[in-house]
Parts: structure tokens; sequence; C-alpha cells
């Protein structure tokens, strides 16, 4: 069994999908409750992945599978390749993780045609465990693109106002990315190739990580899948679509695209583009912390004046991610690590941030500040819980913002981005100013509107799907090590990696002028 | 003639004999059920024929082929023309087809296409190009009702006319040059023909213009759209797909043997043909506000891509090539199977106006078709990601990187043009009425088209092998 264990997890919400499509349209209730005990059940055959002890101590690829799948002539191998280490561990993880808190989530707000919402749910989930799983990159490409479709639906058909343009706008940013990528696949492919890779690996990226691509070629490769996952972070300023996509998508969706999708970017960067390329990581490095600086800064400035909570939140990930984006580049184990709980901690905090925000949407229909006011009196437990997201996403001590954002300011500060973290630092400044401003707003004060008046706190459902994540604020906050202890091993491998080479290649060009003395 | 040229002929007898049957059965005995019937099952005889009786000789007449390659798409036209005749049952019976002229001309033209896919002489060529061009002349305006359908079916007749007139006298101009009809020879030839090679020369630019019109390349597409739009929708099928296609086939057995120099010659033309059509076709396919329209911009496109394909050349090129073919006839199929599935007596709804909110209405087939759709804007995991997965893959091995960006750039921009339809069918506020039910051999072809794509979406393997071992 364990040797099939990433293909059942991968492939158990496919299994729902398709159960789903023989149970009658009308049969709402029977729907729901079935999608959540297919993503619970998920969630649960997940679970021995967490709790085994390798990732401790080995940096391998754990749970390998490999089956050959298309093989075109002599041309092409494209395998079946899957397998995780500590890297991709906690995003799988986190993905099976909010998907039954996500549908939980649509018990109220999704009406019409609920079997269709619930099916692309379901494809979603297995389209995105198969990107964070793939070792191959043609099948990495494959989900990669068949998130798109149900995604786009998703916002599409049961969004918000403006969910046509949002749709079309999140597909297309995405779409252009992607098939740049597919171009520099194919090309590390036939570099690998003619560097003798056996045929029968087809597109393994374990084995793409053994080349030694020359510098002028990586860095067209570099570019090609640096701009691919920087508009899936997204970093500033193909950042354009985030807003939008929020906006429109249901709660569900926003939680989904924020806690999940957008990690597929981060974790793009982490997996394949830095270590497959590190020279030109090397040349790129300043300018890509740049931006990353600039999308902190940035997207706390704009967070700052929105007047739409849900857009507030979405600016926020623009923020919050420029400090995963800053750690990773940090290149050094705090930053990494700083980088990759940051990935789980945004997962979680803006996630539930979403889901706070569809709570208030469903009583009141609107989400503008100025509609609310006043609310803690009327609601006190969603005021609670509303309060310890709200400083869990400033980054507060004890929660598990602080420990992704220091982590990620020391390590950034010990590296060569030093001066970048002192800018940086300011974006934590920024990100107090605008939540709790927010906070305030909604929440304190007199409460004027007479809509407000007679509002229902949670119900036992709301507050069922909210604890789960409270819980991991908290578990992250103050005991941490659970998690770096199972990420460490990897993380410092792909740092030596990434190092080794760039040493290689500053060793080589040292010698290139002495032999042509010779 | 000898009698095991005519058995290695088989297939085309049976399609082309059993159409004189169905014509001379249908003057007396119009009954529309039994000779659609019995036309369906024509088509498959002549398919299982084609699969299974081993031709004695692979040379016909030193004009056609009998080997795999040729059978391969023996069998393919076979399966189009009897999918084609089990969606248009209900079709042909709404809009009061002739009985018997209506399967017997769609088997006459798979008969032709099988004809022109297995040429493998300039006489042979034009003979197969020639016999389903003209029951599609016919075919097109065969609803006598519909003016549009007639206005389609003068406009396809007269350009056709007129690349016949091209395609006729380019090969008189080769033949003067090289002495020859034979496939490699004719070209071959003319590496030799000394002082007459400019001649020749024109010969093949006039070649290429008449199957730039048979397979609407820019600047021979103007026809695409209205006949599209005027055409029966089964029919448009036919003539998005197999009349394409069948070309395509052909054009891949004289890539194979066209040498080298002469290829140098050409591959500036071929190029601008390509990128002209690619980009064109993207631009006006993005202005479309009518289904059939904008498949016939977004046809343009398609053949863009594969003549780039065939440019490219080598086993991977021509491999892409048939296997780009195969997913685009299915896609297409399939796509112009769910409007007639949704056409009603007296029309069918092409409009996108008509088309709002049709995904509450008819779930299943709504998304049959957007699965159609994204195939054909190559997105997994549907075929047609494959298919141009294969076609990018044998642009950048060949080096044609100007044709790869402009594909790649193509493709990029079709997203947009695919995915409005789709919005339109399960977005938008508005709910049309109900559009007709669709009956069950329709639901089964459309069925078929979509267990094709996602079947060649996910495991490809096995069709590009029997592919690159069919190529001639």
């Amino acid at each position: 069994m364990s040797e099939h264990l990433l293909s059942l997890i991968t492939f158990f919400p496919l299994l729902g999908m398709i159960v789903l499509l023989f149970i009658p349209r009308d049969n709402d209730g029977v729907l729901k409750g079935l999608t959540l005990v297919f993503t619970l059940i998920t969630f649960f055959i997940s679970l021995p992945l967490a709790f085994n002890d390798v990732f401790k101590t080995s940096a391998a690829m754990q749970y390998k599978e490999f089956v050959p799948w298309i093989s075109i002539g002599d041309y092409f191998q494209m395998n079946y390749h899957v397998g995780i280490d500590g890297i991709s561990l906690w995003l799988v993880m986190l993905t099976t993780f909010i998907m039954p808190i996500a549908v939980l989530s649509t018990w109220q707000s999704v009406t019409k045609n609920v079997k269709g919402f619930m099916a692309l749910l379901l494809l979603l989930e297995t389209g995105m465990l198969g990107a964070f799983i793939s070792l191959d990159l043609f099948l990495f490409y494959f989900y990669w693109e068949l998130m798109l479709i149900p995604m786009y639906f998703l916002i599409g058909i049961w969004g918000g106002a403006k969910r046509i343009y949002s749709a079309i706008k999140f597909f297309i940013y995405t779409a252009v990315g992607s098939l740049l990528m597919l171009v520099a696949i194919i090309f590390v492919y036939y570099y690998a190739l003619q560097s003798g890779m056996p045929f029968e690996q087809g597109f393994s990226v374990l084995h793409f990580y053994d080349l030694n691509i020359p510098a002028e070629t990586q860095t067209w490769l570099f570019l090609a899948f640096a701009f691919s996952f920087a508009i899936k972070v997204p970093m500033f300023p193909v950042h354009t679509w985030l807003p939008d996509a929020h906006t429109d998508a249901p709660t569900a969706g926003s939680v989904i695209l924020a806690a999940i999708l957008l990690k597929m970017g981060t974790y793009g960067y982490v997996r394949f583009a830095m270590p497959l390329f590190p020279d030109a990581l090397q040349m790129f490095l300043p300018y890509l912390a740049l931006l990353a600086v600039i999308g902190i800064i940035y997207g706390a400035l704009v967070a700052m004046v929105q007047e739409d909570v849900k857009r507030l939140v979405a600016y926020s990930s623009v923020s919050h991610l420029g400090f995963v984006m800053l750690g990773i580049f940090a290149l050094n184990i705090q930053g990494m690590a700083g980088g990759m709980i940051q990935m789980i901690n945004h997962g979680i905090s803006t996630g539930a941030l979403f889901l706070i925000v569809g709570f208030i949407y469903e009583r009141r229909h609107t989400r503008q500040i100025a509609d609310f006011g006043g609310l803690a009196k009327r609601m006190p437990v969603f005021a609670t819980i509303f309060l310890i997201v709200t400083f869990s996403s400033i980054g507060l001590p004890g929660t598990n913002g602080f420990v992704g954002e220091l982590l990620i300011m020391v390590g950034a500060f010990e590296s060569e981005l030093r001066w970048f973290t002192v800018f940086a630092a300011t974006g934590v400044i920024f990100a107090a100013v605008y939540m709790l401003w927010m906070f305030q707003r909604v929440m304190f004060g007199e409460c004027k509107n007479p809509a407000n008046q007679d509002l229902q706190d949670l119900t036992v459902r709301e507050i069922v799907l909210m604890l789960p994540l409270l819980v991991f604020i908290f578990w992250i906050g103050i005991f941490p090590n659970v998690f770096f202890d199972k990420m460490n091993p990897s993380l410092e491998n792909l740092i030596d990696q990434i190092k080794g080479k760039q040493q290689v290649a500053v060793v080589e060009q040292v010698n290139l002028p002495a032999r042509n003395q010779d | 003639m000898s009698g095991l040229e005519l058995f290695a002929l088989l297939p085309v007898l049976v399609l082309a004999l059993g159409a004189t049957g169905l014509l001379m059965v249908g003057a007396w005995w119009p009954d529309r059920k039994a000779l659609l019937f019995c036309g369906i099952a024509i088509a498959l005889v002549a398919a299982v024929l084609a699969g299974g009786a081993a031709p004695p000789v692979t040379d016909i007449a030193g004009m056609f082929s009998a080997g795999p390659y040729a059978r391969f798409f023996a069998i393919l036209w076979s399966m189009l023309a009897a999918l084609t005749l089990l969606l248009s049952g209900r079709y042909a019976e709404d809009q009061d087809f002739p009985a018997g002229e209506f399967p017997s001309l769609l088997l006459f033209a798979a008969a032709g296409m099988i004809l022109l896919s297995s040429a493998t002489s300039l006489i042979g060529m034009f003979l197969g190009l020639e016999s389903f061009t003209l029951t599609l002349y016919i075919l097109i305006a065969i609803d006598k009702k519909s003016s549009q359908g007639t206005e389609a079916g003068l406009k396809y007749l007269v350009m056709g006319i007129v690349a016949t007139g091209f395609l006729g006298f380019g090969m008189a101009l080769i033949y003067a040059a090289t002495g020859s009809f034979q496939l490699p020879d004719a070209f071959q030839l003319l590496e030799k023909s000394g002082e007459l090679r400019p001649i020749g020369l024109l010969g093949w630019a006039m070649l290429l213009s008449a199957i730039g019109f048979k397979i609407s390349l820019v600047p021979f597409h103007l026809w695409t759209p209205d006949v599209y739009q005027g055409a029966p929708a089964p029919i448009s099928a036919v003539l998005s797909t197999g009349s394409k296609g069948a070309v395509l086939a052909v054009l891949v057995t004289v890539m194979v043997g066209i040498p080298a120099t002469l290829l140098d010659s050409l591959a500036p033309l071929l190029w601008a043909l390509s990128a002209g059509s690619m980009v064109v076709g993207t631009i006006c396919a993005l202005r479309q506000k009518n289904l059939k329209r904008m498949l016939a911009y977004s046809s343009t496109v398609h053949m863009g891509l594969v003549l780039g394909a065939l440019l490219a050349g080598g086993e991977i090129g021509w491999g892409a090539v048939v296997f780009y073919v195969v997913v685009y006839t299915v896609a297409n199929l399939g796509a112009f199977g769910v409007l007639s599935s949704f056409s009603m007596r007296g029309g069918e709804p092409q409009d996108y106006r008509e088309l709002y909110g049709v995904g509450y209405h008819h779930p299943r087939r709504s998304t049959a078709l957007a699965v159609f759709l994204l195939s054909l804007a190559g997105i997994p995991p549907t075929a047609g990601f494959i298919g141009k997965f294969g076609i990018f893959h044998a642009l950048l091995k060949a080096d044609l990187f100007g044709l790869a960006l402009i594909g790649i750039l193509t493709a990029l921009v079709s997203v947009y043009y695919y995915l409005r339809p789709i919005i339109i069918l399960f977005m938008a506020k508005e709910r049309s009425v109900c559009l007709h039910q669709g009956n069950d051999a329709e639901l089964a072809v459309i069925g078929v088209c979509m267990l094709a794509i996602l079947l060649l979406g996910l495991y490809p393997g096995p069709l590009f092998d029997l592919i690159a071992a069919i190529i001639p």
C-alpha cells in the first residue's frame, strides 16, 4: 500500500468526482456531504506522510513511484514519476488539510449548480496534489495546467459581480507564463538528452539537477520559468490578476487560491527554477529580491487604502508572498525555512481571513468596511476568532506569522540581501497598520448601521471549520520545530546543491582566461 | 488495372458502389432511416475492410498506394463518414434532406478523401481532391430552403473551381518541367530539369495556392467562415475535418519525397503561409460572435500550425502532423456534433447570444462542447495539448524558432476566443430557451469523440507508435 500512497492521495479526490457525476443533480445535501467525506478521507490517508520520521534524517525523495507513461518513438519519454521530500511534504499536507475546510465553507453560500461546484473542487484537489508531488517536469506541467480549468470555472460561474472579467484575466495571466515554461521545459529536456541522460528517465527533474547548463542558456530558461512562477506567486508587477480573482471568487475559491494555488509559484521557484539554473539565479537574485521587496511594501500600502475587506486581504497576500520570496532568495537555512513555513502560515492565516470575510458577506451581502462597525458586541465569538487570525496575519509573537517573518528577516539579513531586509521590515509595520485599522473599523466603535443590529454570531459549523486553523496558528507559533525538523534536511540539501553549482561555475570562469593564455 | 489492384482498392470500391446503390434504391424507396442505416453499415464495412483485408499489392496503377499509411486514413475517413451519418439522422429528417442522396453523397465524399490521402501521383491527387470537393458542393447546399446554404454552396463552388484551375495548371507545368506525374519523381527530377526548373517552381507555387484554398490558408481563407456558417452543421463537420485532413495527409506524402534543394526554394513560401495563417486567423477569430465562424477562423490557425510542422519535417514533424490531424478531426467533429444536436427544425444555434446559459439546460452536451474547445485550445488533459506539444517539439527540433514563437503566441491568444463560448454556455445570467434535447445517436457520437479526446490526451503513446510505423 505505502508504495502507492501518493497516487492514492492524488487520485482519491478524482474518484470522488467520478462518483459525484452519478448522483442526481438536485440532492444538494448528499453532494456536499459526499464531497466532504472524500476530502476528509484524503486528509486522513495523507496523515502517515506527516508522521513519517524519515524526513528528519533524509533529504531524498520518499514514496517514489515510477511508471512509464507516454513514449513517442525514440524522441520523448514521459513518466509518471512522483515522490515527496521535506519541501513538498508540508504543501501536500496543507492541501489535504485546507480542502475539507473549503468544502465546509460552501454549506450555505453555494446554492446553484452544487454538483458542478463540488466536482470541480475535487478535480482541483487532484490537480494541486499532483503538481506538488510531480518529479517529472512534463507531469508537473500537465497538472499545472489541469489546475487552471477548475479554478477558472469556480471563479467564472460562482463568482461575484465582475466574475467573467476576473476569470479570463486569471486564466490568461497564468496561461502566458505556462506556455513560456513549456518551451523552456522542452529545451532543458533536449539539453539533458544531449548530455547523456538516459532516455528512460524522461523529464525527471532529479536528473535535470545534475546538468551543467551553460550560463547564457540558463539565463533564458530561468527567465521563462521565473516569469511563469512569478505570475502565480504573484510578484510585483505581474500581480494584477490576483485582487480581481480573489474579489470575484466564491469564498471556497478564494481560500484555495490563497492557501494553495499561490504556493505553486513559490514551490516552483524552490523545486525547479532555482536548483535547475543556479548561475542565472545568482545573476538575477538582486533584481528578484528587489521585486519581492517592492511587492511587500506596495502590497501593504495598497491594502491600507482598500475599502473592500476582501480586496484588502488580497493585497495583503501580495505583501506576504513578497516575504516568502525574500526568505527563499536568502539562500541560507534560516531564510529558506522561514520562507517555507511562511507559505504554510499564509495558507492558514489568509485562508482563515477569507473564510471570515465569507462569514460576514453571507450575513450582510456586502464587504465594504464602511458598512460595518461595532460588530464585536453583537458577535463576540466571531470577534475573538477574527482577532486571533488578525494577529497571526500581522505576525504577533506566539502565532505562526511571527516565526515565519522572524526567520525570513534573520536569514535575509545574514545573506547578501541585507539592505533589502531593512526595507522589507517596514512591511511588518504596514501590515500591523492595515490589519488593525481594518479590524478596528469593522469590529469596534458603535454599531451605527441598523442592518448590523441583529447579526447572528457564528454557527457551530462555522466555529468547527475555524477551529483546526486556530489550532495550527498556535501550534506553528509555539512549537515550530515539529515542522522544521522534517523540512531542514531537504532544505540544506537544496542550498548545498544551488551554492555548490554556483561555485563550480565561478571556478570555471576563473579558469577560462588562464586556459586562453596558454 | 489488374484484379489484384482492384482488390487493393476494396475499401474505396465498397464506399463508391455502396453510395451508388443507395442512390438507386433511394430513388424508388425513399425510406430515410433505412437508407441512413445502410450508409452507416457501408462505411463501417469499408473501415473494417481497410483494417482487416490485407492488400495484395501496395501500388495501384502508379496512382494510389494501398500501404499502411493509406489504410490508416481509409479507416479514419470511413469512420468519419459513419459518425457523421449517425450524427445527422435527426438533422436530415428535420430539415427534410433528400433521403437517398444525402448518405450517398457523404459516402462518395469519404471515398474521395481516401483516394486523396492515398495518392502517390499528381493525377491521383487531382482525382481524389476533385471527387470529394464535387460532392461537397452539393452537400453544402443540400438544404434547399436555406438561402445561406445556397450562398455557401455557390461560394465554395466558385472558389473551388478557381482552385481546381490552379491545381490543374500547376500540375501541367510540373509535368512539363519533369515529364513525370509520379510523386517522388515529379519533384526529384525537377532538380535535374535545368532551365525548365523555374517553370516547375511556378507549377509548385500554383499547386500550393490550390492547396491553400482547400485547407484555407491565409490569404486563400476568405471563403471559410461563410461556407461553414451556411452549410448544415454535420456538413461543416466534414468540411472542417476530412476535407482538410485528407489534403494534409497527401501533403505528408509529398513532403516525404521532396528533395532538400527544392524544399529550400519553397521554405520561405511555406513559412510565410504558415505564419500568415496563424496570425491573421487568430486576429479574425478574436472578433467572432458566431461559433461556426469562430471555428472557421480557428481552423485557419490550426492549418497554419500544421503547415509549420510539415515544413519542419522529419519523422517527428510528420508524426506530429498526422497525430494533430486525428486529434483535430475528433475535436471538430465533436464540436459540430454538439451544434447539430442542439439544432431545431429550421435552424441551428450559432450565434453566441443563442447559447447564453445553455449549460444549465443541457449540462452534458455543454460540458462536451467545452472539452472539445479546450482541446482545440490545447489545454491538458485533452488530446489537443499532446498534439500541440508534438508540433512545438517538431518546430523547435527543426530550429524553426520564429514559427514556434508565433505558434505559441497565437496558441496563447486562442485561449481567449475558445474560452468565450464556454463562458457564454455556463456563466451568463440570462437563460436562453431550451434547445433540442438531442437523441441517442447524437449523444453516442459526442460521447465517442469525448472519450477519444480524453483517452488520447492521457495515453497518446500507442497512436504515436502506430503513426511512426506507417509514415511512408
